[in-house]
């Protein structure tokens, strides 16, 4: 990746006026849900929040874009749009990641094998297109590129399915900083593999990479509703996590883990090396630890009533490990577990937080969380029940308290999906502690 | 799921490269660090070319100006960046110490000694001239059976390039925590393992920097040599 010239320039004059140097290690984790190696802890105020939003024809441009939006109570502008960077296509705008020196944000769909680059290096509140990488389908064959996890120098992406039949087999690409392919890694169908895929998370102590499985572009691209009645559409949903050497990049062993396991989250806590996944269509948390040296996975809780399928999406687990904010798409609940002990997760807390609830985020100290609604293009809700937002909170540890909206839809920015958080003081090569 | 074994061609190589890893394994020195897992033998698995290392103009303890080229190739190479003044525990001198034990490993093994150097190159171009270099690499900068090179550049202008072909990151930050401003050079510890092509093929952080693991893959990429 080219240093933007701001960029380089203002390091020579710093290099030049002779400085007191330290060294930093890679943050044990970040805004509690990145890469172990991404740096630059925001453990403070942050000021962004950078929303990855699914274009929708007729509203704006149609196209797929980065939303900056500005988080900071102090702001003038507080829980304003800032700006917002369209890409120019609509291709499921889905998740996004930062590179390992977290100066780029790395994008993409899950209707094209595209990757887009955003510099928020160069201006944190002023997110800038530097790349799109689109050579993933011809070098992997992959399609759908989901997580973005960043890997000292290069980041590893996981996709959800393949340009050949478009179904669930899929595979992680690798890539250096520069956007320049590096590798491929099958997802294992032996030894109990479903050969599918979904989030990546990594416990470098323990060198071990974990997977987890959804489905492909043949069923992710049709309406839920016409999903769910086909019984031969239903049998093509991930069943199992896969636990990888990562220094490797070798399979070891498959686990059960049946109902589309979907976020991965590893405890923070220095110590824990346990991990804790939901389940989309059955509704359960799931622990993944090891016990007399192998890597087990085990259910642990129930989420709502799967009964009424209420379809736990994304989940954020709080920086001590003790507890776990999960949300339920379909009824529209976000909910609190806690988790001081793992084995046995208990929901403390619930609210209805919108018609339709997605993705979810939470500050270094628990204190604000954001939310966003929406799930996939053809998976959202119709009419009135199609809200599409940011909306901040405060949390006290007993009570979400509003604190400020975005309307996706009222600002025709399309439909808010993932999020990541954002600082002036990350400028490059100008911060101050 | 078993991995697969290293193929028989590598077999012999493998049982007569047994020194290392046991050897790593067994004398660990005190203090130093131990992986909390059994990295993969050597040659079970592939390090890939992540991308080539950079070139540009250095400085050598003489003052000289050189090519980093020249220190990056013919030999497996692993390089890392350091300021003289770092004192941060698990930056700098962590890799120091990982750089010691690997060189001194290295230096007993008559198959390596001739295949590998190490390259320790400053970020602090102000502050680390060739005669600080010099002082701060004492005797380990004597010629040996393991060339250990100690390089700064001229200026920022130099260094910058060679920064960003590494994605070596750096962040300039004023420290108040003390009461009074100090200008602080902030950067996350990456030692990179280069191979005699010039490619980078690993890069370290904190959580992988170990003996035992740059041991293993500078054997790997021996292993890799040795099947073409």
């Amino acid at each position: 990746m080219l240093m933007p010239h701001r960029f380089r320039n203002a390091i020579v004059l710093v290099l030049t006026c002779g400085i007191i140097a330290v060294a930093a290690v890679a943050a044990r984790a970040d805004e509690t849900c990145n890469s172990p190696y991404v740096t630059k802890l925001i453990k403070g105020q942050e000021d962004y929040v950078y929303v990855w939003a699914l274009g929708v024809d007729g509203l704006g441009d149609g196209s797929d874009k980065l939303v900056t939006v500005d988080v900071n109570p102090k702001s003038k502008t507080y829980g304003k749009v800032l700006n917002s960077v369209s890409v120019g296509t609509r291709g499921e705008a889905h998740h996004m990641g930062f590179t390992d020196d977290r100066r780029f944000i790395w994008a993409g769909g899950l209707s094209e094998p595209k990757i887009y680059v955003f510099d928020i290096g160069t201006d944190p509140g002023k997110p800038k297109l530097v790349k799109t990488i689109g050579d993933m389908a011809d070098k992997t064959g992959y399609l759908g590129p989901h997580t973005y996890y960043a890997m000292p120098g290069r980041m590893l992406v996981q996709a959800l399915s393949n340009t050949k039949d478009k179904g669930g087999r899929t595979g992680m690409a690798l890539y250096n900083n520069a956007g320049e392919f590096v590798a491929s890694y099958p997802m294992p169908t032996d030894g109990g593999g479903d050969g599918y895929g979904y989030d990546l998370a990594v416990n470098p102590r323990k060198n071990v990479l974990l997977t987890s499985s959804f489905t492909g572009y043949d069923n992710y691209m049709r309406p839920l509703g016409e999903v769910v009645k086909d019984q031969e559409a239903m049998k093509r949903f991930g069943n199992t996590m896969v636990v990888w050497d990562l220094k490797a990049m070798k399979p070891k062993t498959v686990l059960a883990v049946p109902g589309t396991p979907l976020e991965i989250r590893w405890s923070l806590k220095q110590g824990d090396d346990w991990a804790i996944t939901a389940t989309a269509l059955t509704s359960k948390l799931w622990l993944v630890k090891q016990d007399k040296g192998e890597w087990r996975a085990k259910e642990v809780a129930t989420i709502g009533d799967p009964a009424k399928i209420p379809l736990p999406v994304d989940i954020s687990i709080t920086r001590d490990g003790k507890g776990l904010w999960v949300n339920t798409f379909m009824d529209g609940t976000t909910r609190y577990f806690d988790l001081s002990n793992p084995e046995a997760p208990k929901e403390t807390y619930q609210k209805v937080t919108g018609k339709q609830v997605n993705m979810i985020s939470q500050s270094w100290d628990g204190r604000r969380v954001y939310i966003t609604s929406s799930l996939l293009a053809n998976w959202d809700k119709d009419g009135a029940d199609n809200e599409q937002f940011l909306r901040g909170f405060r949390w006290n540890g007993k009570e979400l308290t509003p604190a400020f909206e975005v309307d996706f839809a009222k600002e025709k920015l399309g439909r808010a999906h993932h999020m990541k958080l954002g600082s002036k003081s990350l400028r490059s090569a100008s911060t101050t502690q | 799921m078993t991995p697969r074994g290293a193929g028989g061609a590598l077999g012999a190589l493998l049982a007569g490269a047994l020194w290392l890893t046991s050897g790593a394994a067994a004398h660990e020195p005190a203090r130093m660090p131990a992986p909390d897992f059994v990295p993969p033998p050597p040659g079970t698995y592939t390090l890939e070319r992540i991308m080539a290392a950079p070139d540009g103009e250095v400085l050598g303890l003489d003052g000289r100006p050189q090519r980093l080229g020249a220190f990056t190739h013919e030999r497996i190479t692993v390089l890392g960046f350091i300021y003289t003044t770092c004192v941060d525990p698990d930056g700098c001198p962590r890799a120091y110490q990982v750089f010691d034990a690997v060189h001194e490993a290295v230096a007993a093994a008559p198959a390596l000694r001739e295949r590998v150097r190490l390259v320790t190159l400053s970020f602090d171009p102000a502050r680390d001239t060739p005669s600080m270099m010099r002082r701060y690499a004492g005797s380990r900068a004597r010629p040996g059976p393991v060339p250990w090179l100690f390089l700064t550049t001229r200026s920022a202008r130099e260094l910058m390039p060679l920064l960003e072909g590494f994605g070596q990151d750096i962040r300039y930050t004023t420290d108040r925590s003390s009461g009074a401003p100090r200008r602080e050079l902030a950067h996350v510890l990456k030692v990179f393992l280069i191979d005699r092509a010039g490619f980078v093929r690993e890069i370290y952080s904190s959580e992988f920097l170990y003996r035992r693991t740059v041991l293993n893959d500078i054997e790997t990429l021996m292993l890799e040599e040795r099947a073409r």
